[in-house]
């Protein structure tokens, strides 16, 4: 992959949790207003572009039998890093996001990424990778968070949308509108994809 | 076996830069961290409880150590009398770790005025329902000098169901309290009014 095409991989082709299926948990959980959507994407980011960096550092002094648990010390040490900042700076969201924060730990795209790009490649590419895929991850989030506050409470980023009358359509933030609201959009997307005639892994 | 010592010596290398990274990093925020959790939880609790605004008493604050634990307590005062105690303490035996409460207290009456949630990592929709009013609620009015139990106890509190491990580590945490005030109710008192005298000598200076 060219420098370009590892920058912009994550927008389409690799984009999670769609085309990954990975990192669903916190895409079905968190979702339930865009502005919690795009926090937890952001921090998804910034751990994804550091433990990629560091796991691209070390890549050649980590033996292979115990490279598992390097990757989850140096993925660990940097949610716990992004929890500390954001209690400090971030009290409300970190409030929001809870216990899904910590649980960025065993997020299956910064151990995929960390497995599949930062341990064979250079540290420019790795941390572009993780980058894209960073902000992949962060669009699709803000996405169906937005779908979900727009319909399930009438509002985006907290601004009301539609007028007083509206009727919000509460099951959009319960837990079934999340796997319905993600449903549709993979399905969307597939049959996109099918239509230009892309091979991709889903079968 | 140079492997082996060779897999020993890196990943105990990663542990240990990841370790002083952290310690380092905490350090560093913890006092910011603090004032945070004051504005945004502890300030709202503490009106809840006293019906007091916020900066009147977030102030008032004493550390009590007992048991090899510190415990914040903040104090309510009306017309120069102590009317209301307001304890922090860890809920041991949470299902994600310690459930940090903070139980009022009427001295007048020697009933609890309430409990709030200070910090939790419960499971959403399960254990993190002890965040709930309706389950809070069952605080109000219990005796100060008895333990606090479940109702399966024998005692007046219903657990949440499904979250019988969170609902038991709000009932330790309340008997942490009960206990304390039972041991150190003089201490605390005499610490408060310690702390009031250095206050008005102060303030009296200032003038």
């Amino acid at each position: 992959m060219t420098l370009l095409q590892t920058l912009t991989h994550g927008f389409w082709r690799d984009l999670p949790p769609f085309r990954l299926v990975l990192g669903l948990c916190p895409a079905l959980a968190v979702t339930t207003a865009a502005e919690n959507g795009m926090g937890m994407g952001l921090a998804v980011t910034f751990v994804l572009i550091f433990s990629n960096m560091f796991i691209s550092i070390l890549r050649r002094v980590i033996p292979g039998k115990v490279r598992i648990a390097s990757y989850i010390v140096v993925i660990a040490t940097l949610v716990v890093l992004v929890e500390l900042f954001m209690k400090a700076f971030f009290f409300p969201l970190s409030q929001q996001l809870g216990i899904y924060i910590p649980l960025i730990v065993v997020n299956c795209i910064i151990l995929g990424r960390a497995e599949a790009f930062a341990s064979r490649n250079p540290v420019l590419p790795s941390m572009a990778d993780g980058l894209s895929v960073g902000l992949g991850f962060t669009l699709s989030l803000t996405l169906v968070g937005s779908l979900r506050e727009i319909l399930g409470s009438g509002t985006w980023f907290g601004m009301p949308v539609f007028g007083a009358g509206y009727e919000p359509f509460a099951f959009m933030v319960k837990a079934p509108g999340a796997f319905l609201c993600l449903g549709l959009l993979l399905g969307l997307m597939n049959a996109w994809s099918r239509k230009r005639g892309e091979i991709f892994i889903q079968t | 076996m140079r492997e082996i010592a060779r897999l020993v010596l890196v990943l105990g290398l990663i542990a240990a830069c990841s370790a002083a990274a952290l310690s380092y990093v905490r350090t560093a925020l913890e006092p910011r961290i603090e004032r945070q959790s004051d504005f945004y939880v502890r300030g709202p609790a503490l009106e809840r409880l006293f019906g007091a605004p916020a900066s009147e008493v977030l102030g008032n604050k004493i550390i009590v150590e007992a048991d090899g634990l510190s415990y914040p307590i903040f104090y309510f005062q009306t017309e120069g009398r102590l009317a209301g105690l307001a304890v922090e303490a860890p809920g041991k035996g949470g299902y994600g770790g310690d459930i940090v409460i903070m139980v009022g207290l009427d001295l007048e009456s020697g009933k609890m005025l309430g409990v709030e949630i200070i910090s939790h990592s419960e499971t959403p929709g399960l254990g993190a329902q002890v965040e709930k009013a309706s389950f809070r609620r069952q605080w109000r009015n219990l005796e100060i000098g008895s333990p606090a139990a479940l109702s399966g106890n024998g005692g007046r509190i219903d657990a949440i169901t499904g979250a019988t491990y969170s609902s038991k580590a709000m009932i330790d945490g309340t008997n942490q309290i009960v206990d304390l005030l039972m041991k150190h109710e003089e201490d605390v008192r005499a610490m408060i009014a310690r702390r009031d005298d250095r206050a008005s000598a102060e303030s009296g200076r200032d003038r």
